[in-house]
């Protein structure tokens, strides 16, 4: 529908515009990116009021307490899924939702020791399978190279 | 503290593609509510515009819109995010003393590009937008089916807020969606994108925008008989979708419960008599009355199967057919402040409550309802 255009009219492109950020992930976070070679999930606990944060964040935004290195945990990796949803439909960048060959999982998942909920795709299940509660663990990637794509999915656990 | 009021008001037709530009479009709609306020663009001594750079497509996005709102050699000010946050701006600058006549603005062509792929690029760039499972449909899918399962509510009790709705709006000449015989059974039967989210239950890509015109106590009533004040508001901001609490609207019930005080208001659901609420997504409505404070947790459709929101019900909520019948993003909820003027002026036409004297509009940004405006309307007497 977005391609919907009357006769005569003129339009012009510009977006998606390619802008090329190149952002600094910060101390923390590339100790989080750098760990996942390891097949390590880390994460930042306040020491002032316990909140974890995965991926760690250099600040509690709770408490606003300074998080550094001392501050990172090791997780088991192991989470609950507390929510999720079957996606039918993708968007493909450039503002067209385009409809998937087979509908996938996207779980709402808190990890063992974290209060963060991440968002991550859950593979090796059948959508009408999947129940809230269910627990669940990385598949790595056969080669880890220390980047987010290390993680394929998560998957339940056996 | 000085008394503001809401003097005049205009809001374009909202559609898919108007076929206008940008600069038309606001520019209509600007002379439009200084008409209906009766006042010139000289008499007006601020202007703040709400529009996000990204939906416009360019960055710094008022510069071309100061003469479409009649801006140039005036003191401006841009804010982002939702129209309300431009109108809470504007109340501010007259609450300070030093401008008497504000003017608001806010809009967003959808058309030209997809909200929705806009979304995905307000989320963490190092970690949520690496992944790329995420955006606002599929956030509210997950808070949804979280909804759902927490309090035992179905897709069809869901599916029926947006037969509410999408019928009101069959009398609202503005709206998009115009749907007089919708059923469950149509709703349920729309496209499928995240479950249980299908079309009828997000609110659909809409070109518009809506101005409206704010005056000090004095300057309003030289301009109007029938100005309507702004009696109370509340503005929160949660804290990113990982650190939050989706089952909960938490920084709409904090923002409800400062605009309630600051008007005074103890008993919401019988001192309010309308509800206009920018619901992006069909269960949100529900959410939303629970944030309100009309209903405990989890009974949000129990207020729904009563018709206690319906237009004829004890607490009417979206009498236009609300964000779910249109949604030119940064102007939604302005255009909410507008129909609640109209319901306590009595200028509602065909969806018009009677009797209305007080009445509350609520404006929200970012996904899953992330930050909210509440703004508590009030008629004279």
């Amino acid at each position: 529908m977005l391609h919907l255009e009357r006769e005569g009219i003129v339009r012009v492109k510009g977006l998606p515009f390619v802008a090329r950020f190149k952002w600094s992930t910060g101390f923390l976070m590339e100790r989080f990116i750098k760990s996942l070679a390891e097949k390590k999930l880390l994460g930042a606990k306040c020491p002032s009021c316990g909140y974890t944060y995965v991926p760690p964040r250099s600040r509690c935004g709770k408490c606003l307490t300074k998080l550094g290195e001392k501050n990172l945990v090791e997780l088991s990796g192991r989470g609950v899924l507390v929510g999720y949803t079957t996606a039918y439909v993708g968007l493909d960048g450039e503002g067209n939702f385009v409809d998937l060959e087979k509908p996938r999982v996207i779980g709402a998942i808190k990890l063992e020791g974290a209060d963060s909920t991440i968002f991550m795709p859950i593979g090796e299940i059948d959508p009408e399978g999947v129940r809230e509660g269910m627990e669940v663990e990385p598949k790595w990637r056969e080669a880890t190279r220390g980047e987010l794509a290390d993680i394929e999915y998560f998957k339940p656990s056996r | 503290m000085r008394r503001v009021a809401i003097v005049g008001y205009a809001q374009t037709q909202h559609q898919f593609d108007m076929q206008k530009t940008r600069e038309d479009m606001v520019f209509e709609v600007v002379k439009e509510a200084l008409s209906h306020a009766g006042i010139t663009r000289g008499e007006v001594d601020t202007v703040v515009t709400a529009s996000t750079d990204f939906l416009d497509g360019r960055t710094i996005s008022s510069v071309f819109l100061s003469m479409a709102v009649g801006a140039y050699l005036k003191d401006e000010s841009k804010t982002e995010e939702d129209g309300t946050s431009a109108a809470w701006y504007a109340f501010m600058r007259i609450l300070s003393g030093v401008h008497d006549v504000a003017l608001v603005e806010a809009h967003t062509q959808g058309s030209t590009f997809n909200p929705h792929q806009v979304s995905f690029y307000t989320l963490d760039p190092l970690f949520d937008r690496q992944i790329g499972v995420l955006n606002d449909v599929s956030a509210a899918a997950i808070q949804a089916r979280m909804y759902m399962s927490s309090y035992g509510v179905s897709e069809e009790e869901i599916a029926m807020v947006s037969v509410k709705n999408l019928s009101n709006a069959a009398k609202n000449p503005f709206a998009q969606r115009r749907m007089p015989d919708l059923t469950v059974e149509e709703v349920l039967g729309s496209k499928l994108y995240y479950h249980p989210i299908r079309e009828l239950m997000m609110s659909p890509i809409s070109d518009g925008a809506c101005a409206l015109v704010l005056a000090s106590e004095e300057k309003a009533k030289e301009i109007t008989d029938t100005p309507v004040w702004i009696e109370g508001v509340g503005v929160c901001q949660d804290f990113y979708l990982r650190d939050r609490n989706l089952l909960e609207l938490d920084s709409l019930r904090k923002a409800a419960k400062d605009a309630y005080e600051m008007a005074g208001i103890r008993d919401p659901y019988a001192e309010l008599d309308v509800f206009e609420v920018s619901e992006k997504f069909a269960h949100e409505e529900l959410m939303i009355y629970e944030a309100l404070g009309l209903c405990r947790r989890g009974k949000g459709k129990v207020l729904l199967e009563r018709g206690a929101t319906e237009k004829g019900g004890e607490i009417p909520v979206n009498p236009s057919g609300g964000a779910l019948a249109a949604d030119p993003v940064c102007a939604t909820g302005l255009v909410r402040m507008v129909e609640a003027a109209k319901q306590i002026r009595g200028e509602a036409g065909e969806y018009q409550i009677p009797g209305v004297r007080r009445a509350l509009a609520h404006g929200q940004f970012g996904m899953c309802a992330q930050k909210n405006w509440v703004f508590i309307l009030g008629g004279e007497g």
